[in-house]
């Protein structure tokens, strides 16, 4: 284990201890939509969508604007200012490498959301005519249709795992299609924004490994909700989102093996990739840099870096409890009414922080509709950019509910409330 | 159609509230892609539904369970309910504004613009009872000798034909506006008396009178009656002075008065005007049209318009 590593699983078992004794309402406090009395209160339930913001993420965001707002990069304004822009970067960059176990930090790519971070691999990727990526039958269509594209643009192939009938991962079938053979890249959600359901990824990521094949994490539903170690599981690359695990809009991350980093050919060039040009060549930039093409967003790199350690210091036990809690009172609270039919398995622990479902007689936007206007629960319907699963099931969407740490019972108990009336009408 | 509904709602609610007028345009956006033949994207019928059934929820259960299951028929029905009061609507003031009543010209049933029914109030000839409601379409001039009364300009194209009676309330309010009529517009004028009540009927051989003697003196004469008192004219002492300041030959005029055969004119007359089918003074013909009871200007002024080439 790393020094890195060592640091991450202590404060880990210090959060184990401490979460008894966490104050959610002090909690609460940190989200300026949640504490302010000048909004009006909400009970937000879209977390899988979006998540709140705690004030940690804006002020550093603040703080950037206010105090350094200045080009970073490499080779760019050698001035005061631009060197603390750098020197925040970094700092964010390390704390997300360690945060995600990466063996360097130069293994963090800065992109604009995880959609960017999946087709940053499948343009860069050198694929060889009859490669296969296999994705499974639920991805959302960031995990889906960048390989489709490549399917087009060079000749690759693309295969699905379907899912056993509760939704869950079928590792027989994965197996099977492993013995295919020509299996280059396995893409897969850690965690499903269509039901929560947490795929096997260990497990996954061993028979690919023996199967020859390399591993793409889309843990954009995973990092709100639980730990994560790269190394520790052996994945190839992940991807996520900076703002579904309360850091700034438009900011994601692509974590690469460096080797296999080394290997990508970047498609976005420019500005901050290049160590020299002339008018007939060009000199690569080391990883990371060669994929961070022109000036980025350093406030919401650095903002997200704040959301990484606030996330920490909440602790993942606390957290993983708050989910599991508010997901068993929700789905036995509304399981069992008229017309409702739950999305993924019935036992809600395997569900994560995820309550979809549909309502037989009432279209999906109408409850949501509802929801808010009744309560001011804030859910998402519609087919949550999981179309493939949807149409080859010819289900025209669902409701979905997504809790995160930052719920209360209260809340879950009023979303169950809500619906008890809702399914009156049927 | 809950789109159409919605988007004719929402707009009218969106003049005061933002939210109502964003969802106004997202049904506007629905209207038009179901005009183009597309299906609407937004899920605008579940927001609509959704809003409203949860308004429902809180108050009724059973209104939001109907509601929620029959949310499609009900939405066509106020859809074709809004489509037939727009309709009405825009009928009425179409009507108000050329006839003065909402109904129609001469129609004097309820009107919002004018509610206390003025545009359409008549002295009534109370002289018979009809079985029938008394309407405008029944009214014909053709009875009338027209040539043998009072008349401004004649042979231009259009014609005006003013029924009134000197002592009626709704006949002098209407009265200067037709002489401002006639003088803006320069048509053909006749003036007819009708008496409804009897305390002026003896007016009539006086008017005929005097017109035969000096039309230009009668015209003085008549406007100087409209702008008396009505207890002046009922009495012939009154009257016989208003000649005299107006230079008109009052002796001549008492033996033109006097003479029996004046007499059997005017009743004759008299009995000609009742077979127009008149009900009440004024009544005034517009080329031919009956306009039964006090109206504003602009009808007046729109009675002699042509909006049409045909
Ligand atoms: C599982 C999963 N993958 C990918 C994405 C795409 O994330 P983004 O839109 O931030 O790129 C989402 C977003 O909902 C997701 O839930």
């Amino acid at each position: 284990m790393t020094p890195s590593h060592n640091e991450a699983f202590n404060a880990h078992a210090i959060h184990e201890f401490s979460f008894w004794f966490m104050d959610l309402q002090k909690l609460r406090n940190d989200f300026p939509l949640l504490a302010s009395p000048s909004n009006k209160p909400v009970m937000y339930f879209d977390n899988a969508c979006m998540s709140l913001k705690p004030r940690a993420v804006i002020n550093a965001m603040n703080q950037y604007y206010e105090q350094f707002p200045a080009c970073g990069g490499p080779g760019r304004s050698g001035h005061a200012l631009g060197a603390r822009v750098r020197e925040a970067v970094d700092q964010s960059r390390q704390t997300i490498a360690r945060a995600i176990g990466a063996q360097h930090p130069n293994e963090i790519i800065f992109t604009r959301n995880t959609t960017e971070s999946i087709n940053l691999v499948a343009r860069s990727f050198r694929w060889n005519a009859g490669d296969v990526v296999l994705t499974t039958d639920k991805e959302h269509n960031s995990n889906l249709i960048p390989w489709l594209n490549t399917r087009r643009l060079s000749n690759i192939r693309h295969a699905v795992i379907p899912s056993l009938p509760d939704n869950t991962f079928d590792l027989s079938a994965f197996e099977q299609l492993l013995k295919l053979g020509s299996v280059r890249l396995v893409s897969v959600g850690l965690v499903s924004n269509l039901d929560g359901v947490r795929v096997p990824i260990a497990e996954i990521i061993k028979r690919a490994h023996a199967a020859g094949a390399m591993v793409m994490v889309d843990a954009a539903q995973a990092m709100l909700h639980s730990p994560l170690n790269v190394q520790a599981l052996g994945v190839d690359f992940l991807a996520f989102s900076g703002h579904k695990m309360l850091g700034p809009t438009g900011t994601g991350v692509l974590y690469g093996k460096r080797e296999l980093l080394e290997n990508l050919e970047p498609f976005l060039l420019g500005g901050d990739t290049v160590s020299a040009t002339t008018y007939t060549d060009f000199q690569l930039l080391d990883v990371p840099e060669r994929f961070e093409a022109g000036l980025q967003d350093y406030a919401g790199i650095i903002g997200l870096g704040a959301a990484m350690e606030y996330l920490q210091s909440i602790g993942w036990p606390f957290i993983e409890s708050q989910d599991q809690q508010m997901n068993r009172i929700i789905t036995e609270g509304i399981a069992h009414l008229k017309g409702v039919h739950m999305i993924g398995p019935a036992d809600p622990a395997l569900r994560g922080g995820i309550v979809a479902f549909t309502i037989k007689g009432m279209d999906h936007h109408q409850v949501a509709v509802m929801l808010e206007q009744m309560n001011a629960i804030l859910v998402r319907s519609g087919q949550h950019c999981v179309h493939s699963w949807f149409g080859s099931r010819g289900i025209p969407g669902s409701v979905r509910a997504s809790v995160a740490f930052y719920n209360t019972v209260d809340e879950a108990e009023q979303f169950v409330q809500a619906m008890e009336k809702i399914t009156t009408l049927l | 159609m809950v789109c159409i509904l919605s988007f004719i709602v929402l707009s009218i609610t969106g003049l005061f509230s933002s939210t109502h007028r964003e969802l106004a345009k997202e049904a506007w956006g629905c209207v038009w892609r179901r005009v183009t033949l597309r299906p609407c994207t937004v899920g605008f019928k579940e927001k609509i539904k959704g809003r409203l059934v949860a308004w429902l929820l809180g108050r009724s259960t059973l209104a939001a369970k109907i509601l929620n299951r029959y949310f499609e028929l009900l939405s066509w029905t106020l859809v074709v309910l809004t489509m037939v009061s727009t309709f009405w609507t825009v009928r009425g003031l179409y009507n108000y504004y050329f006839y003065g009543s909402c109904n129609g010209l001469n129609s004097t049933g309820f009107c919002v613009f004018d509610p206390a029914g003025e545009n359409n109030q008549v002295s009534s000839l109370n002289t018979q009872c009809s079985d029938k409601p008394q309407k405008e379409s029944d009214v014909i001039l053709s009875p009338v000798p027209v040539e043998e009364f009072p008349t401004k300009n004649a042979g231009v194209k259009n014609q005006v034909v003013f029924i009134g009676c000197y002592s009626c309330d709704y006949t002098r309010k209407s009265y200067p506006l037709i002489q401002q009529l006639i003088k803006e517009t320069g048509a053909q004028y006749t003036f007819v008396h009708f008496p409804v009540k009897p305390e002026t009927k003896y007016l009539s051989a006086y008017a005929q009178c005097i017109a035969d003697q000096n039309i230009e003196q009668f015209w003085k004469w008549n406007d100087v009656v409209f702008a008396s008192e009505k207890s002046d004219i009922a009495k012939p002492e009154y009257i016989q002075t208003l000649m005299e300041k107006n230079g008109i030959d009052t002796k001549k005029v008492l033996e033109c008065v006097n003479d029996p055969k004046t007499a059997e004119t005017v009743n004759r007359q008299y009995n000609q005007i009742k077979s127009t089918h008149l009900y009440g003074t004024p009544t005034i013909f517009f080329n031919g049209r009956a306009y039964v009871g006090p109206k504003p200007y602009r009808v007046y002024r729109n009675a002699l318009r042509r909006f049409l080439p045909w």
